[in-house]
């Protein structure tokens, strides 16, 4: 299990959002709540990116039934999903 | 105005930056498949065809505009892969007169099932023109293409994927060319869990403007169907070897024209023109530079021509012709 500390795994997954999907735009800070897709900060081609980013990044794999909104729409609920696959 | 170097995006595009040798960081990123990638996926979907052929009415439902690259993949399956093809169409109130003699005449030539869908005018009419009116999707999205072109083919996915499911098709085929879309999606499992995303950041965006639309996409109902009648993606340009010439040669031998009152990125619709002027004009880009640019780092067109696609301005004509037809004033 890779053990890094928890703001880290946060601060990672919020540089690789603000590099691809805000980089160049008016908006510029992501709360940890707010929902990307929501927000029109992210779309659905972008959760594609952001999940083969994190697979990539972390050695993992992300299964069809973990694709869900609870476990990838907002900062605070990838970094609990994350951490249930022993990111932290 | 500054362009890359090596493509053809500007200064203007969200998110660039040069190098000293004036190449953007789009090109250094790393997003050209190379040669050993495009033959793993050509193997992955050599198999996979063979797992899929024959196993009920139609092996594959192709989003067929009519134009050149969906013209050419559907022959591809046809004939080279010899797929029982259902051809779905959809006619936004703009196709050109010629994109229908051709998708007649060359599904014809496919021994293609020909399906045209015609949602009512005047609810297309009026999504058109709130999309000319506000963005409503996601600054991503449109980086890669204009609202209005976003919201017909937000249309066509929803509605090819419903008719997939209903029909049991197991394959669902686009001609993207390679640089519209990335090889990593080439072939690719579609699901309800991934089809909420798309829900959210395509369809509740525009239901708020338009509800009339809400029959055209998939409700939470559709989204319970079955596991196994989801069908796989499949854009098979994105590995094959990609010439815009070649294609337009190739698909003419069998009768296929080019339309004449198309803006000059699209051989099929007559709404192109202004969709790109009016994103041109609001963000500074030609909505068509991101897909421009990926087939000229994929070494499948000159950087000289891909800027001259780019740079070329849209007839006045058919630019007012859409505007009006859409009741948008310019």
């Amino acid at each position: 299990m890779e053990t890094v500390p928890k703001s880290t795994v946060s601060d990672v997954i919020i540089t690789f959002i603000k590099e691809n999907f805000i980089r160049g735009r008016s908006q510029t800070e992501i709360s940890p709540d707010e929902s990307l897709i929501d927000s029109r900060i992210i779309d659905s081609t972008g959760i594609l990116e952001l999940v083969m980013f994190l697979e990539e990044k972390y050695n993992i794999k992300i299964e069809d039934e973990e694709l869900i909104p609870e476990n990838l729409d907002t900062i605070n609920n990838l970094t609990k999903f994350l951490a249930g696959k022993g990111i932290r | 105005m500054k362009y890359c170097t090596s493509c053809v995006l500007s200064e203007k595009f969200p998110g660039i930056s040069f190098n000293e040798d004036g190449v953007c960081n789009y090109c250094t990123s790393g997003l050209v498949a190379d040669h050993d990638k495009k033959i793993e996926y050509l193997k992955e979907f050599e198999k996979l065809l063979d797992e899929k052929r024959g196993k009920g009415s139609y092996d594959v439902i192709m989003a067929y505009s009519g134009g050149k690259d969906s013209t050419y993949t559907m022959m591809l399956l046809a004939q080279r892969y010899n797929l029982k093809v259902l051809a779905w169409t959809l006619d936004n109130g703009f196709l050109s007169p010629q994109a229908l003699i051709n998708i007649t005449h060359m599904t014809d030539k496919a021994g293609a099932t020909c399906m045209i869908v015609r949602p009512p005018f005047g609810v297309m009419k009026s999504a058109f023109r709130k999309a000319a009116e506000v963005d409503f999707y996601s600054p991503k999205t449109l980086d890669r293409a204009s609202s209005i072109c976003t919201t017909c083919i937000g249309v066509v996915k929803s509605m090819i994927l419903r008719t997939a499911i209903e029909m049991n098709i197991p394959l669902v085929a686009y001609g993207w060319s390679p640089g519209q879309a990335p090889i990593s999606s080439a072939i690719m499992q579609t699901s309800a869990r991934m089809q909420v995303f798309t829900n959210k950041s395509v369809r509740d965006p525009l239901l708020e403007k338009e509800p009339a639309m809400a029959q055209y996409f998939l409700t939470e109902n559709d989204l319970k169907a079955d596991k196994d009648r989801w069908p796989i993606n499949i854009h098979p340009l994105a590995f094959f070897e990609y010439n815009e010439e070649d294609i337009i040669k190739k698909i003419s031998e069998y009768g296929w024209a080019k339309p004449s009152d198309t803006d000059s990125n699209s051989t099929n619709c007559l709404l192109n023109a202004l969709a790109n002027h009016l994103h041109k004009k609001k963000f500074g880009f030609h909505p068509y530079a991101w897909e421009i640019a990926g087939i000229v780092r994929s070494g499948s067109m000159p950087r000289e021509e891909g800027i001259e696609k780019i740079t070329q301005e849209e007839d006045p004509a058919m630019v007012k012709y859409g505007a009006e037809k859409i009741g948008f004033k310019l």
